[in-house]
């Protein structure tokens, strides 16, 4: 099933890309093992759709290499396609072809006889296939091109922003895929530029920023880390020290009747038991996106905290 | 296209837990062509439409213009400059006047816009509109997009002349514009080639480029360029050894209409699209895709 005897589905080393003077990528280190899914987070431009592009064949690296399932994604594109299944950043579908006419054109250029997947994969997602593409929402063109990515239920899923534009509900139908995917074998590589929205899939979190793999971390690891933004008032004046010693508290900005900081998700146990001690008007907890939990920890002038 | 392949009611079968998985082979010979002539078809259609109802009104005409003697007098005194560029023929007979008012100017003209817009279509266009993404990530080469979306252009060309050809030999018999068919083939023949050429070029630069816009603009200036080398290098001396490079002599310099298909123009310019073809292929497949 692999090629040359490799464990690892993806296997970057050293993939660096320019474009011009611009270096989109540089140094990319980056394994993707069987049955593993892989958060590939990072700011808008960071270069995650550049190594996507790269992993299929799209785009060639200029140095380094990338490897799929043991082939070389560019000179062996064509056949790396057989086992990979694509979700472009922004997909892009022919606007007069119905859904159910996508599938099938899809299915023939892959040589696959069998659309039952593909129609069970629609209906879990609720999506209509005798619509054309251009009467789909923005969700239903993004639910299509999901369909098309899975329906060869392929060794591996390079997903660029996958349920953006997906309401909670569908989101969670598309976790319970992913899980099933995996569960089966399948590997996936997803990006996104929030945590919130592969936390609960990944096994593991690359991060990216500006074209540099700055933490390769488990989900668990990361997870503790992710800051949230606390804000609280209180109905009677307060001191600072009331809030002192609490393990991880960034930020902490405390006046008469309140309070704000980033707290990791480790911290926040403690700390609202110290605010518990006081009378609440008010309380907001919201997770901090993902770029200040970035910031934060692997600052801009760290390239290399993994 | 096949609805027999798919079930009445998506996700009748059950999810089963370990679903063996499907082996892919890729698409058949010809597939990606099939499917890029099932996208222009719409567009396909319109343009044999609206070609056969210019070569309709052509006909149309010809009864009333047959007997006026005073037409050709006029053309006669066109400049020099202007008959030769139009190859102005005798205009009382069938032949010079489909020569002079479809096959000089009209006919190429579209067809070469057809081409060109097809070819340009091919590669850089949907790549521009990112749909290019969906087809390239099935296993197919970039060599087959690119040599199956030219075919594609090809087949589409063949249609517009077929229709033109045909509308020409109904408008022989509904309007006594008597052509002799078989050179109205090898007329159709000479003028498919010829938008062939300058659709190759369209594709190929949008291969190598990704461009539409140059894709369009590049072989629109060629071919103005070599219009204007052919039908003028009769009068310009230094274009004279330039004249053989022209598509367009190899088109209708030794007048298919009346001397049927000529090998060496149709070899000629069958080599240049296969040599834009291989370079198509060539620089498409070393470069990056824009996402």
């Amino acid at each position: 099933m692999t090629g040359a005897g490799t464990a690892a589905v993806v296997e970057c080393a050293g993939l660096t890309k320019r474009f011009g003077r611009t270096v989109a990528l540089c140094d990319v280190d980056l394994v993707v093992g069987p049955g593993e899914v892989v958060g590939y987070l990072g700011p808008n431009g960071a270069g995650k759709t550049t190594t996507l592009r790269i992993l299929m064949g799209f785009v060639r690296p200029t140095a380094g290499s990338a490897r799929v399932l043991g082939r070389d994604a560019w000179r062996e594109a064509a056949r790396v396609h057989r086992d990979v299944g694509h979700l472009s950043g922004e997909p892009a579908l022919h606007d007069r072809l119905t859904g159910r006419e996508h599938v099938r054109a899809t299915a023939r250029l892959r040589g696959q006889d069998d659309l039952r997947r593909a129609m069970q994969i629609a209906g879990r997602l609720d999506l209509d296939l005798d619509r054309p593409a251009r009467a789909l929402s923005k969700g239903n063109r993004q639910k299509l091109a999901v369909v098309l990515a899975f329906m060869s239920d392929p060794l591996l899923l390079v997903l660029d922003e996958p349920t953006s534009g997906f309401d909670p509900l569908v989101q969670q139908e598309f976790q319970a895929m992913l899980a099933e995917h995996t569960a089966a074998g399948g590997s996936a590589l997803l990006s996104s530029h929030v945590l919130g929205e592969v936390q609960r899939t990944a096994d593991r979190i690359a991060v990216l920023r500006a074209g540099r793999l700055v933490a390769v971390e488990e989900m668990d690891v990361l997870r503790a880390r992710s800051l949230h933004r606390v804000r609280a008032s209180f109905a009677d004046p307060v001191a600072a020290s009331d809030f002192a010693g609490v393990l991880g508290l960034r930020d902490l900005v405390v006046t008469a009747e309140t309070l704000t900081c980033s707290a990791p998700a480790a911290a926040l146990d403690a700390l609202v038991g110290r605010l518990a001690g006081h009378r609440l008007l008010d309380l907001e907890c919201t997770e901090a996106d993902l770029e200040e939990t970035f910031l934060a920890f692997y600052g801009s002038e760290q390239p290399d905290a993994a | 296209m096949r609805p027999d392949l798919l079930p009445a009611e998506p996700g009748t079968s059950s999810p089963d837990s370990h679903r063996a998985r499907v082996v892919l082979r890729g698409p058949r010979i010809g597939e990606v062509m099939w499917q890029t002539l099932r996208l222009q078809r719409r567009a396909l259609l319109l343009w044999a439409v609206g070609l056969t109802g210019m070569v309709a009104l052509y006909g149309s005409l010809w009864p009333s213009l047959r007997d006026q003697a005073s037409v050709t007098e006029l053309m006669d005194q066109l400049p020099e400059v202007v008959r030769s560029l139009l190859a102005v023929s005798d205009m009382s007979t069938p032949v010079g006047y489909v020569q002079a008012e479809l096959l000089g100017l009209t006919g190429p003209l579209l067809v070469i816009l057809f081409a060109v817009l097809s070819g340009s279509n091919g590669v850089a266009g949907e790549e521009d509109r990112r749909s290019l993404d969906l087809l390239l990530a099935d296993p197919v080469s970039r060599t087959r997009v690119v040599l199956e979306r030219m075919a594609a252009m090809v087949v589409g060309i063949a249609v517009l002349v077929a229709a033109i050809g045909l509308a020409l030999v109904a408008a022989g018999v509904l309007a006594g514009l008597d052509l002799p068919v078989a050179r109205v083939g090898a007329a159709m023949l000479h003028l498919g080639l010829l938008g062939s050429v300058f659709g190759a070029l369209a594709a190929a630069v949008g291969a190598a480029t990704g461009r539409p816009a140059v894709a369009r603009a590049v072989p629109a200036v060629v071919a103005v360029l070599a219009y204007l080398v052919d039908g003028l290098a009769p009068l310009v001396g230094w274009l004279e050894p330039l004249r053989g490079l022209s598509p367009f002599a190899q088109y209708s310099d030794h007048v298919p209409l009346v001397n049927g298909v000529s090998v060496s123009g149709v070899s000629i310019a069958v080599g240049t699209v296969a040599a834009l073809a291989a370079a198509a292929a060539l620089t498409f497949r070393r470069r990056d895709v824009a996402g």
